[in-house]
């Protein structure tokens, strides 16, 4: 390659000259599930908001990076470990949440689809630097005790934080699932959700259940936030990328569906992984968008999903 | 409105043209990039605003537009006076398919918005990764300030083909405005199914509207290309440069013929003043934040937009003066 | 993070200031009370962190000069910075240099990224404003330029870099490599290439792999299994899988600082055997914030970065004062060749016959030999055929006990480097 000159030819990607042997494939492929976890926990409180209110949240990876940088608050200031002040990150996002959808989301719930987005562009700007004139620009990590150890089966090794941060995601998926179908507030949310004109019949108070949910679908993420900010570095410009891949998440894991936002995160988590192995790993997003683009057009719904655009 | 009319006519044919002498050049570049914006938030609002089909990734037919136009004009010795129009035309292409794939598989609103990033996505990660055109380190035009090469050694030729692209694209959805195809297209946005019901060919006119929107941001791109002097696909084809193109549209009213150009006349000055107010302190953000509640207090305040607004309030002031 | 206070005057003349200055006319270049310099860097978006680093150490050298009796050849002329911000998009490159000159700047200087950094240029050659560049890597900025002149499309070069180039980059990598492992005594068979897929990591790995292969070292580098991420990542676990399916003996990585802080540990936990962690160049395996953040995962890392000078004492008493005003960041690569670039534009203002005339500037900056740099050069500060510092170049450092310390060349060195690492 002559200095500073561009090669004549393009370099079509190709499989890595190491050989790619079963044991590869299977890390790959163990690292993919538990990642998975971690995104899906993005995606779950991503699928709560936009299925009952049909809202693009695309301030949502930022709102995922406030609650990491309250973890990170949290552990250097008070010593907390993110594995326990996950708690009070939801808490806090959760009333973030109901204030914006009280706010602004309930103001534009009637206005034409990119009027919606404008609100949500804003706020991820306010957002993203707020962060940055807080914070500052520099990366920042969360150490936390649990999260330096591995476990080991055999040649395969397992992250242990990732571990954690998956069964957490589990268990509040869990939560959820049961706040949404056992209790009389959960299922008005998924009355409005549904069929938001035929709750306000039956004398649902709409807006509060729409902000309930938005509070809700902050929470997790901030939950979200909390749990990963030991595995993930985050800056202000984290948010974006955050939120394109809980789209990517809920669109392929079925919008509104809990145990798709799970699935999802998981399916795309293991895509990126394995299209790391066969593929140069800088493209391995390509296989996620890819999948992204053949779910849109050949099952809008999504895996799990129930309603048709 | 004739009152109207004429204000608008002397801004346009006599104000505007003018201003490069009267002022620096600072504020040319500011009118060019305002104009630039315009043009490429027009584009958009054929399909975004007038077909109702929201397109969240124009970036990508900026970028196939931009690296056309410069890739032929330093490989192959293309003037980019034609090569635009390759460029318009492969994004054009790009553009057909991305409307196809949505339209053809029923795809509207937040889908097809999606469809969209991932299409522009697509093309940044394919681009960063082909070393032929630059890879991640992008694709250098040298300067050399020859007119043949859509360069110019005087800033002001930048201000008036800006001037002259924003003009020709808004004369452009004028016309179309006013004709049938405005006019389905408006049915289209209003209510599909209804439109579809009553014997609208939807798919062909959602895919005319899709074509010409991507064909006209291609040309965009390839004036960005020499403007600019270096293609990265990171900034290109990146998502803030698509949420850059659909925000003047949005804020200055969707749907309207001067929306863009309204929302670009106040989007970008102001954020020029936010910036230029908190350059010399140190914060740092402080001006992104204050853009981030500008276009906030726009939807709350503004929900149609500024021009709808606007003209309501001019109606109401000729109707209470006649 | 320094923090400028808003005090009503600055209030009061932005305001009133900001809406005449868009409508005036370009300002008459009369004999100046203080040259105006503009300084365009990314201070917000993704770029933030160096580029409020370059900002910083621009304003603490601009402090420094007038404190110290400012162009004493003209006068006592002080300098006045005037700053930008591009948030790394490179229209705002050209924005913010066109706002700046009209607001009577003279020369520019920035802008960290090469994109923001290729739009100024347009702008230096059309407007005939001197263009220093303080930090951008791509070889084609300056190179394209001299061309046009060489090509005749261009009357006079005026855009200047002192900074390493991709290729230089790579070329003294490949030499400090080469020398370190022949110190060490080893000739690793195995050195694989990991780099983030971004401007700065793709330019450098080019640079690297071109200078590997005119070299012909004796020490082997996996040329084919070079294994690149997107930037940034979100997870490097598979990454490192595969460097650890090629079994390395030294890792070679390019990182930025985010996927540093994924990437060192993950070699940790996956158990990964190697010599050493030695990096061609790149930000992320020396900050003070990388450190705090990854602690021991950094330590006896090496990389190849433009570095200060620590032998003189001046950059040390430079580095605790920035170390103040900065609330406790390291001077380092970016804040250093932004401060020295202040030095070398009054010391050609010294030395310039006119100084309304732009092309005088220009005559003066291509007769640079500057040596009062803080940064480590390889020699005198000049301009070559093609507007680079060819004695612009890095320096191999070490984190040892917590702390980055320049270990190669010998000249350069303060302490002794560590290869391979000690077996924990």
């Amino acid at each position: 390659m002559a200095e500073g000159s561009r090669p004549a030819e393009v370099r079509v990607p190709a499989p890595q000259g190491l050989t790619i042997d079963a044991t590869l494939v299977a890390q790959g492929l163990l690292n993919g599930v538990l990642f998975g976890g971690v995104f899906s926990l993005m995606a779950v409180g991503l699928t709560l908001i936009f299925g009952v209110m049909r809202v693009v949240n695309f301030a949502h990876g930022d709102m995922m990076v406030w609650g990491m940088y309250l973890a990170w608050l949290m552990a250097t200031r008070a010593g907390l470990d993110p594995y326990l002040g996950f708690v009070v990150c939801a808490a806090a996002l959760f009333g973030l949440g109901f204030a914006v959808q009280r706010t602004l989301v309930q103001r534009i719930v009637d206005a034409p689809h990119e009027m919606q987005i404008l609100l949500m562009l804003g706020v991820a700007l306010v957002l993203e630097n707020t962060a940055l004139l807080v914070f500052g620009p520099e990366p920042q990590r969360v150490r936390s005790a649990l999260a330096q150890s591995t476990v080991w089966l055999g040649p395969l090794f397992v992250d242990v934080a990732r571990l954690i941060a998956f069964g957490v995601a589990a268990l509040l998926a869990v939560l959820l699932w049961l706040f949404l179908f056992r209790t009389d507030l959960g299922r008005s949310i998924r009355a409005a959700a549904d069929n938001a004109y035929g709750a306000l019949v039956i004398g649902t108070d709409v807006r509060r259940v729409y902000a309930v949910a938005f509070g809700v679908g902050a929470a997790c993420v901030g939950a979200a936030g909390a749990l990963v900010s030991p595995l993930l570095p985050f800056q202000p410009p984290t948010g974006l990328q955050l939120s394109v891949a809980s789209f990517n998440i809920v669109i392929i894991g079925g919008m509104g569906s809990l145990v798709g936002a799970f699935v999802g995160g998981v399916l795309v988590a293991v895509a990126e992984s394995l299209g790391a192995v066969f593929l140069r790993p800088s493209l391995k997003e390509l296989v996620s968008f890819s999948l992204l683009v053949l779910i849109l057009l050949f099952r809008p719904a999504g895996i799990f999903g129930r309603r048709a655009p | 409105m004739t009152r109207v009319a004429v204000v608008a006519a002397v801004i346009v044919l006599v104000a505007l043209p003018l201003a490069p002498s009267l002022f620096g050049s600072y504020a040319v570049t500011l009118f060019t990039l305002i104009f630039f914006y315009a043009f490429l938030g027009q584009a958009w609002n054929i399909v975004g605003g007038y077909a109702g089909q929201l397109s969240a990734g124009h970036a990508a037919f900026l970028g196939i537009g931009a690296y056309t136009a410069a890739v032929l004009s330093v490989e192959k010795g293309l003037t980019p006076w034609i090569g635009m129009f390759v460029g318009g035309a492969l994004a054009a292409l790009l553009g057909a398919l991305v409307g196809f794939l949505g339209f053809r598989f029923g795809l509207r609103g937040f889908y097809f918005v999606l469809l969209t990033v991932a299409f522009a996505e697509i093309c940044r990660i394919v681009a960063s990764n082909t070393e032929a055109i630059g890879g991640a380190v992008g694709y250098y035009i040298t300067f050399t300030g020859d007119p043949r090469q859509l360069q110019f050694q005087d800033a002001r030729a930048y201000y008036y083909l800006a001037l002259v692209l924003m003009l020709a694209v808004t004369a452009l959805v004028g016309v179309l405005e006013r004709g049938r195809f405005g006019v389905y297209l408006s049915a289209i946005r209003e209510d599909e199914s209804a439109s579809e019901a009553l014997g609208v060919d939807t798919f062909r006119y959602k895919m005319l509207a899709m074509v010409l929107s991507s064909f006209l941001t291609g040309i965009g791109g390839a004036f960005y290309a020499f403007y600019v002097f270096s293609l990265q696909p990171a900034s290109v084809f990146g998502i803030p440069l698509s949420v850059e193109i659909i925000i003047r549209a949005i804020v200055g009213g969707a749907g309207t013929v001067l929306g863009p150009i309204l929302g670009s006349f106040i989007l970008s000055p102001l954020a020029e003043l936010a910036r230029y107010y908190f350059a010399q302190s140190g914060w740092h953000g402080a001006h992104l934040v204050v853009y981030g509640l500008l276009l906030i207090a726009v939807v709350l305040f503004l929900p149609e937009g500024a021009y709808p607004r606007l003209a309501r309030l001019v109606r109401r002031r000729v109707a209470g003066a006649a | 993070m320094t923090q400028h206070a808003l005090t009503r005057r600055t209030f009061l003349t932005t305001t009133v200031g900001g809406a005449a200055l868009v409508a005036a006319p370009r300002v008459l270049r009369a004999q100046p009370k203080s040259f105006k310099i503009a300084a365009v860097h990314p201070v917000t978006g993704p770029l933030a962190e160096p580029g409020q680093a370059c900002r910083l150490g621009a304003q603490l050298a601009v402090e420094a000069v007038n404190a110290a009796g400012g162009v004493k050849g003209k006068g006592g002329l002080q300098l006045e910075l005037l700053t930008g911000d591009t948030q790394s998009k490179p229209e705002n490159g050209r924005l913010e240099s066109e706002r700046l000159v009209n607001q009577g700047a003279q020369m520019l200087m920035g802008s960290f990224d090469s994109g923001s950094t290729a739009a100024m240029v347009s702008v230096a050659q059309q407007k005939r404003v001197p263009f220093l560049i303080d930090i951008a890597a791509a070889d084609p900025i300056t190179a394209n330029v001299a061309k046009a002149v060489k090509d005749g499309q261009q009357k006079l070069q005026y855009v200047y870099r002192n900074f390493p180039t991709g290729s230089s980059f790579g070329r003294k990598a490949v030499q400090y490599f080469t020398e370190i492992f022949a110190e060490a005594k080893l000739t690793p068979k195995r050195v694989v290439l990991m780099y983030c897929n971004d401007l700065f990591g793709v330019n450098q790995s080019r640079g690297f792999l071109a200078a590997y292969k005119a070299a012909k070292p004796a020490w082997t580098l996996l040329e084919d299994d070079v294994i690149p991420w997107p930037e940034p990542p979100s997870d490097l676990s598979t990454e490192v899988s595969k460097l650890k399916a090629l079994r390395p003996d030294v890792i070679a990585p390019i990182t930025r600082p985010a996927s540093a802080q994924l990437l060192l540990p993950e070699i940790r936990k996956q158990r990964v055997e190697y010599l050493g962690i030695v990096g061609p160049g790149s930000p992320g395996l020396y900050e003070a914030g990388q450190i705090a953040v990854l602690k021991d995962d950094l330590e006896y890392v090496m990389a190849s970065n433009p570095w200060p000078n620590f032998r003189n004492p001046k950059t040390q008493r430079l580095a605790e004062d920035y170390q103040k005003r900065s609330n406790g960041r390291l001077f380092d690569t970016n804040s250093g060749y932004s401060y020295d670039a202040i030095f070398i534009i009054a010391d050609v203002l010294e030395r310039a016959a006119k100084l309304d005339d732009p092309d005088a500037i220009v005559e003066a900056l291509q007769k640079t030999h500057y040596t009062g740099g803080l940064m480590q050069y390889g020699g005198p500060i000049h301009f070559n055929e093609v507007g680079d510092n060819p004695n612009a170049i890095p320096t191999m450092i070490q984190v040892l006990k917590s702390k980055p310390v320049a270990v190669w060349p010998k000249e350069a060195a303060l302490q002794k480097f560590v290869f391979p690492r000690p077996k924990a």
